[in-house]
């Protein structure tokens, strides 16, 4: 056990669940340790803990659990070195419309012994059944597997079979890393339940990154007033630069 | 100390952002420019995308080259009408330039045209710089003499000014061009450009070296000032808490440069500044010609 101080916390707040009435009726119950996550000055990537439980039918040894965050979609393009006269330039690309700038999926056990390779297709489970609608004129896997590979290397795509810790055959935790590049929007986690190869439940939760403070304002700005954030780049580098000559005195 | 930039959205280490700061300060203060060349590339270098090292590096400068400014401006060593000139011709460069550097961006080749230039302007100026101090060195022991300002085709150009400061009557149209390219350069590279404004004001001007560096500041602030608005429109790549770490760092290193640089002998100084813009050229030149670790890259579609 890495840390028993949320661990507790959780086995505390699904009893509390527990307990309260009209939420016994749904199979599978979940909570996150946060529903929002604030990209600051200070934001060097955040955890997420999903935990939760199976409760009545449900609840009966042997069953599995996949935990998913999905972020908003953000076109990419992936582009290729060719090399061109002796000097390695960007040569073919591949534009995906519709893949998403962050997915994790984490499980008891790896997802291809779970579910077949159509239901995961359907159910859009795993970094190899996502759809990322690749553009492009050329039908090269490779940009695929690449584009997989880079946003992997990133944190910013992961799959971590053995990611969620089941106790007592029906309490369940993962935690889900966000790194610092995670695009403000709204994020979804699904968790499934599975038993011999179906979905037997399912529980979908609204997770929502936003920039706040100080690096908020700033981008906004940029965006939203270009000329007045320049002119104000160019004050403040002209304030910096005068402090600089009369702390020093050149 | 982790700081998230918001418009390079990444998060790094503010004090090695001020490091770098203070180290591309000492060398400036120590020959004199305003470090840019030095400045995008190492940004670049830790994994800031090329845009928004480009651009805040060309904010950067302007702020380190305000105090440059001032200190020559109370001491009258800057020529306003010649540095206004030189700012018109940089202000059309560099409106073009930054035209340029959104469209290489939209079509996905802002990396290898930013290294391409890197290697082609620094290898150029690098290379005259260490051979002219290693004539200059040569010079000096055998005592030969010099004229300080020669007569050429240049002088026949109509729309000639007086530039009372540096006692020159000169055709306006080379320091407009002159200004024109140096401004091209430094939306592009994201420099200033003193070190081929300096040496471009010297010899091919004939401006008196006493008022060449508070002129060239005139001209890198100015231009430096445009550079950061146009790119804040056109590509929104300013990232202002990335420039004003990296001025904490490079005011505080200037000082200490321009202490060490006074020790040095002027064509020492120059001879060396022109190996490190050439060690620059060739590092750069090196990883376009290697065959990279990874053939794909990612970039946002735009």
């Amino acid at each position: 056990m890495r840390a028993p101080g949320p661990v507790a916390a959780l086995v505390a707040a699904l009893l509390a669940m527990l307990g309260a009435g009209p939420a016994a009726a749904q199979p599978l119950i979940a909570e996150l340790s946060q529903r929002e996550i604030a990209v600051t000055t200070g934001f060097s990537g955040a955890e997420v803990l999903v935990f939760g439980t199976a409760t009545g039918d449900a609840a009966q040894p042997g069953a599995d659990v996949v935990v998913t965050l999905r972020g908003p979609n953000a076109p990419v393009v992936v582009r290729r070195k060719v090399r061109i006269a002796g000097i390695w330039v960007n040569g073919p690309s591949e534009r995906f419309d519709s893949a998403p700038s962050y997915y994790a999926l984490a499980s008891t056990r790896p997802i291809e012994g779970l579910l077949s390779a159509e239901e995961r297709r359907r159910l859009r489970l795993g970094l190899s059944s996502l759809p990322l609608s690749p553009r492009g004129q050329i039908e090269d896997p490779s940009f695929r597997q690449a584009l997989l590979d880079l946003k992997t290397d990133q944190r910013l795509y992961a799959e971590e079979p053995g990611g969620v810790t089941l106790m007592g055959d029906r309490l369940f935790h993962a935690r889900l890393f966000l790194p610092a590049a995670v695009i403000p929007g709204q994020y979804r986690v699904d968790i499934l339940l599975l038993r011999d190869g179906r979905v037997i439940a399912e529980r979908d939760l609204p997770l929502t990154v936003l920039r706040a403070g100080t690096s908020a304002e700033i981008w906004r700005i940029a965006r939203e007033e270009p000329f007045g954030y320049g002119l104000a780049a160019v004050m403040l580098a002209a304030l910096a630069g005068w402090v600089g000559s009369v702390l020093f005195r050149r | 100390m982790l700081v998230y930039l918001p418009i390079a959205e990444m998060s790094v280490d503010a004090f090695l952002i001020v490091g770098i700061g203070l180290m591309v300060g000492l060398l400036s203060g120590m020959f004199g420019v305003g470090g840019g060349f030095l400045m995008t590339p190492l940004l670049i270098f830790i994994g800031v995308p090329s845009s928004v090292a480009v651009a805040t590096s060309a904010n950067q400068t302007m702020g380190a080259s305000v105090s440059g400014l001032i200190a020559h401006w109370r001491r009258g060593n800057v020529d306003a009408k010649m540095g206004g000139v030189l700012t018109a011709g940089g202000l059309v460069g560099s409106a073009f330039g930054v035209q340029v550097f959104a469209l290489v961006r939209q079509v996905g080749q802002l990396d290898l045209v930013v290294a391409a230039f890197y290697v082609v302007v620094l290898g150029i100026v690098g290379g005259l710089m260490v051979a002219e101090s290693a004539r200059a060195i040569l010079r000096r022991s055998k005592q030969m003499r010099r004229r300080l300002h020669e007569h050429f085709w240049m002088h026949g150009l109509p729309f000639k000014m007086r530039f009372r400061q540096s006692r020159l009557y000169i055709s306006v149209i080379p320091p407009l061009l002159i200004g024109l390219g140096v401004g091209f350069l430094s939306a592009i590279m994201g420099v200033g450009g003193g070190f081929i404004l300096v040496p471009a004001m010297i010899y091919l001007l004939g401006i008196p070296t006493g008022v060449v560096i508070g002129t060239s500041l005139f001209q890198v602030v100015f231009v430096t000032a445009a550079v950061t608005v146009m790119q804040a429109i056109s590509t929104q790549s300013v990232d202002v808490i990335l420039a004003l770490l990296l001025m904490a760092g490079a005011v505080a290193g200037a000082q200490f440069g321009a202490a060490l640089g006074a020790r040095l002998r002027g064509e020492e100084t120059r001879g060396l500044l022109g190996v490190l813009v050439l060690a620059v050229a060739i590092e750069l030149g090196v990883g376009l010609l290697r065959r990279p670790e990874n053939l794909y890259s990612l970039g946002p579609a735009l």
